[in-house]
């Protein structure tokens, strides 16, 4: 009997041991640009006080300062995702350029702790990337866009040149 | 999972020595069935039969956990055949039905499967005692389908918001599984030839037939899949046996048997 009662014991005891795992695998990745200098275009260009914001949304997402590189979230449940991106966003001269982004998405399974991410392919040139400027017009501080590739299925390589 | 793995091992051992105190006891006292007199005169004790037969039973923790559990339904029939006095054939033949709910997806797993093998004896019974303590094989086959309820996309960079839950409903069928266990268990006769027994196992994915943008998560038979093929298992039985026939246990293995006592008295 008691031994009965210990192998209840420990049977209870594991019922409970299920959830262990964490996702540590790449999931959905961002879109990845990099800046360029328009007068030499091999060679990267920092931007300066570039300030980010997906259209629709209060939040920016950030303001960006001597760097070259930014990675932008795309919407997982649309087929399009819009970014307004201001340079000299705090200087006298702010200049407002609007990046539409135009795309496929598809769910890839990655394992359990994960579960699915989403991956994304532009469409085709030369709706994948759209460039609009601001409501009242400032110009284009954007000079060229230039897609490295359409699929956006990792963090690790570069998909957009802004050349400016 | 290593830690219960520990666990579980460490709890096993602490059980056998359990038993191995209890049968001590009883081993002063004369064999059941056998006469006082005769036990004490060691030339004149008859030579003795064991009984060889079929055990049928039923995993009484699959059964129960289909109660109390909404999103499990599961029968397992268990059942082995004395082969030697040491070799059992033995085999679990069953089925699953359960939805797991993680963080990132819901599924349910259906389907049937059976595991053959043997069972190795490794407990020195006392008088007409029928106890086991055995390590085993078995090879175990699944065929099983998923249905994938919902999900929900993993975003760490949730900027527009947390990703909503979709509801899929997609079907992948005609899975299947093959692997191999490592069973250790005991069994202990309760009434006469009731026995109740427990036993737990490690699994080893020999292969698997995956469905196409989602995995095989949970494995009926072979319980939830971690990364490297690697499963654990438990069941706990009551099962009934029916006797077919008697040997006579030979000379050679009471010799040993009779070594071993003294041994024991040392």
């Amino acid at each position: 009997m008691k031994k009965i009662l210990f192998l209840l014991f420990i049977t209870i005891t594991f019922i409970g041991c299920e959830k262990d795992d964490i996702c540590i695998d790449e999931t959905t990745p961002r879109l990845i640009l990099e800046f360029y200098d328009i007068s030499n275009p091999s060679n990267l260009k920092n931007v300066v006080n570039l300030k980010i914001k997906g259209v629709g949304l209060t939040d920016d997402l950030g303001t960006f300062n001597n760097i070259s590189k930014v990675e932008l979230p795309l919407k997982i449940d649309d087929l399009t995702t819009k970014y307004s991106l201001i340079l000299n966003s705090t200087g006298v001269n702010p200049n407002e350029d609007f990046l539409q982004f135009n795309y496929t998405h598809q769910n890839i399974f990655v394992t359990r702790a994960c579960g699915y991410k989403t991956i994304f392919e532009l469409d085709a040139f030369p709706t994948g990337v759209i460039k609009t400027d601001a409501a009242t017009p400032d110009g284009f501080w954007i000079q060229d866009i230039n897609i490295l590739t359409t699929n956006i299925e990792t963090e690790n390589e570069t998909h957009i040149k802004i050349l400016f | 999972m290593r830690h219960i793995s520990k666990f579980f091992f460490s709890v096993c051992i602490l059980l056998l020595s359990f038993l191995g105190n209890a049968q001590e006891e009883i081993a002063v006292k004369p064999a059941k069935g056998v006469p006082e007199e005769s036990a004490n005169k060691k030339d004149s004790i008859p030579p003795k039969k064991e009984r060889y037969g079929l055990r049928v039973g039923v995993d009484l923790f699959k059964l129960t956990r289909s109660f109390y559990e909404t999103d499990y339904r599961g029968l397992e029939l268990v059942g082995d055949y004395r082969l030697t006095r040491r070799h059992y054939l033995a085999a679990e033949i069953g089925n699953e039905d359960k939805t797991v709910s993680d963080d990132q997806v819901n599924f349910t797993t259906k389907g049937t499967y059976l595991k053959a093998g043997f069972d190795y004896n490794s407990f020195q019974n006392w008088g007409n005692m029928e106890n086991i303590i055995s390590v085993g094989l078995r090879y175990g086959v699944s065929s099983f389908s998923q249905t994938l309820n919902s999900y929900q996309v993993y975003n760490p960079n949730p900027y527009f918001g947390e990703s909503p839950v979709i509801i899929s409903g997609e079907n992948f069928d005609g899975l299947s599984a093959q692997w191999i266990e490592v069973v250790a268990g005991m069994k202990a006769e309760v009434l006469n030839n009731i026995f109740v027994g427990f036993s737990v196992r490690l699994n080893r994915l020999v292969s698997q037939k995956r469905p196409d943008n989602f995995d095989n998560l949970y494995i009926p038979g072979f319980n939830r899949t971690y990364n490297g093929d690697f499963g654990v298992g438990f069941n706990y039985t009551v099962s009934y046996f029916i006797p077919l026939y008697k040997a006579t246990v030979k000379a050679k293995e009471k010799a040993i048997k009779g070594k071993s006592k003294k041994e024991k008295k040392k």
